[in-house]
C-alpha cells in the first residue's frame, strides 16, 4: 500500500543526492598551516584546473558552503574559530583536510601552542595527504568524497588516535 | 482569457516554471561564456539547476536577533516581484500575457523590488558584512535606477506609449532603435548589469571584501529563492531591452538569438572589466549615464516637436 509513497521518497532522495554531488560549494579555512597547502588550493581554483566544471565554487560565507576545506594543524587560538565556522555551516556539511599537518599534526605535532590534527576537533570526511598535495590530488580527494556521498557512506577514518604526544 | 488558460499561462507557460527553467539556462549561458572568455571549460548545462535543488534541500539557519517575518518573507517577496514583472514582459519572444496603460513603469519597479528586498535582508541582519552589503545595494540602486529608466523611456517616447506591447509593436515596424538611439542602448545594457549586480558592478556582493554582501547570513531556501529571482530578473530585463532596442518581438527564434547576443555582450564586459568602487559606480552613473540619457531624451523631444 505504501509502495507509491516509498517510490516517491526514493526518487526525491535520488534527486537530492544528484544535486548535492553536482554542486559542492566550498569554504577554505586555515587553522595554522604554513600557507603551502593554501597556495595549492588557490592553484586548484585557477583557470588551468577549472573546478567549476564539477560545479565546485569557493564561497566567502560559511552559510552558503557545503564542504569545509581545512589546512594545517589546529592551534589553540584557531580552535574556537574553526569550530565556529563549522557550526555556522548548514547541514549537510562535509570536512576535507588538505595536507599532512591536518592529518597528523605534521612537523608541528607536540608544539606547545598546537591542539593537534583536525580530526581531534571536527569529524573529518576525507583526508588528502601531501606536503603540500598537488592540485590534481586535491581534485581527486574531493571527487572521492563525492563518490562516497553518492553511495551514502562516509569514508572510513584511517587516523590512529594518540599519534600526537600529550602536550 | 478563461481562468484556466490564465492559470496555465501564469503557472507553466510562458511564465512560471518555463520562465524559471529558462532563467537557469540563461544563467548557465552567462557563466559558460565568462568561463570561455577566461580560457576555462566552464560549468555543465544543468549547473544552476543542481545548485538550486541543493540549496532548497539544505538546512535553513536563522541567526539570532533577526526579525523572523522579514527573514523568511523577503526572499518570497523578491521572487514574487520578479515573477510578476514577467507577466507584462515579452519573455521568450511571446507577446506579454497581460498589459494595461503604464505597465512599463510597473514592470521596472517590480524588477527593482528584488534589489530592495536584498537590501532590506541585509539591513535586517546582525552581521556587519550584510549591513555594508545592504548599504552598497541601496547606494547602487539609487545610482543606476534613474539612467536605466530613462534609457527605456526613450523607445517609449518614440512610440508615444507607456505600454510594453505597443512599444515593441512600434519597434517591430520601424528601424531598430539601437540605430536611432545608440546611447540609450548602451545605457540600458550597462544598467542591466548594474541591476543584476554583475561585475564590474558587483561591489554589493564583493566576496573578497564583504564575504557575500547582504546575503551573507542566508542559507538554504532563502538563498535559493534569491538566486531564482535573480535569474528570472535576468530573463525579464534582457527580454525588455531586446524588444525595445533590437526590433520588437517578431519571430521567437530570432528573438532568442537576439537575447543571447545581449548575454554574450554582458559576459564579455564581465570578463573584461574589474570591480568598480561604490563611489566610482555612483560617479559613472550620475556624471555620464544620467546626463547622456537626459540629453538623448531632450533631442528626442526636440525632434518630435520639429517633425510634428
Amino acid at each position: 500500500m505504501n509502495f507509491p509513497q516509498n517510490y516517491v521518497s526514493q526518487l526525491m532522495e535520488k534527486i537530492t543526492t544528484w544535486a548535492r554531488i553536482n554542486s559542492p560549494w566550498a569554504i577554505h579555512f586555515n587553522s595554522g598551516s604554513c600557507n603551502g597547502c593554501d597556495i595549492e588550493i588557490l592553484a586548484t581554483l585557477t583557470p588551468r584546473y577549472d573546478i567549476e566544471r564539477f560545479g565546485i565554487k569557493l564561497r566567502g560565507s560559511p552559510r552558503h558552503a557545503d564542504v569545509l576545506i581545512c589546512t594545517g594543524p589546529v592551534t589553540r587560538q584557531a580552535r574556537e574559530r574553526l569550530l565556529r565556522t563549522y557550526e555556522q555551516m548548514p547541514e549537510p556539511k562535509f570536512v576535507v583536510v588538505v595536507g599532512s599537518c591536518g592529518i597528523s599534526g605534521g612537523v608541528f605535532q607536540g608544539c606547545y601552542n598546537v591542539v593537534g590534527h583536525i580530526n581531534e576537533v571536527l569529524p573529518v570526511d576525507a583526508f588528502i595527504p601531501g606536503c603540500p598535495p598537488r592540485p590534481e590530488a586535491i581534485i581527486d580527494g574531493i571527487v572521492k568524497l563525492l563518490a562516497h556521498i553518492q553511495r551514502g557512506t562516509r569514508p572510513a577514518l584511517v587516523i590512529k588516535p594518540g599519534v600526537q604526544e600529550a602536550a | 482569457m478563461t481562468p484556466l488558460a490564465a492559470l496555465l499561462s501564469i503557472m507553466f507557460f510562458p511564465a512560471g516554471i518555463t520562465l524559471i527553467l529558462s532563467g537557469m539556462l540563461y544563467e548557465w549561458a552567462d557563466r559558460k561564456l565568462v568561463a570561455r572568455f577566461q580560457n576555462r571549460i566552464g560549468p555543465r548545462w544543468f549547473q544552476p539547476l543542481a545548485d538550486t535543488i541543493k540549496l532548497l534541500t539544505k538546512e535553513e539557519i536563522k541567526p539570532q536577533g533577526l526579525k523572523s517575518l522579514l527573514f523568511y518573507g523577503l526572499p518570497i517577496v523578491a521572487l514574487t516581484g520578479a515573477l510578476t514583472a514577467a507577466l507584462y514582459a515579452p519573455i521568450l519572444g511571446f507577446s506579454p500575457i497581460y498589459s494595461f496603460p503604464g505597465d512599463l513603469i510597473v514592470t521596472l519597479y517590480m524588477l527593482s523590488l528584488m534589489t530592495m528586498c536584498i537590501g532590506l535582508a541585509g539591513w535586517n541582519g546582525s552581521s556587519r558584512f550584510s549591513l555594508i552589503g545592504a548599504t552598497r545595494s541601496f547606494t547602487q540602486l539609487f545610482a543606476y535606477e534613474a539612467p536605466f529608466l530613462l534609457a527605456l523611456l526613450g523607445p517609449a517616447m518614440a512610440a508615444n506609449s507607456w505600454v510594453i506591447k505597443d512599444v515593441s509593436a512600434y519597434a517591430e515596424g520601424h528601424y531598430w532603435m539601437i540605430l536611432t538611439q545608440p546611447v540609450g542602448f548602451v545605457i540600458a545594457l550597462i544598467g542591466l548589469m548594474g541591476k543584476l549586480e554583475l561585475p564590474p558592478f558587483d561591489a554589493p556582493e564583493a566576496e573578497t571584501e564583504i564575504v557575500a554582501g547582504a546575503l551573507t547570513e542566508y542559507s538554504g531556501r532563502g538563498l535559493a529563492l534569491f538566486h531564482i529571482g535573480k535569474s528570472v530578473e535576468l530573463v525579464v530585463a534582457v527580454s525588455l531591452v531586446t524588444a525595445f532596442y533590437l526590433g520588437g518581438i517578431g519571430n521567437p527564434l530570432l528573438f532568442l538569438i537576439k537575447t543571447l547576443v545581449i548575454v554574450l555582450l554582458m559576459a564579455l564586459l564581465q570578463a573584461m572589466l574589474t570591480r568598480l568602487r561604490i563611489d566610482q559606480t555612483v560617479g559613472l552613473w550620475w556624471r555620464y549615464g544620467a546626463l547622456l540619457a537626459l540629453l538623448q531624451i531632450l533631442i528626442l523631444i526636440l525632434l518630435k516637436g520639429w517633425l510634428a
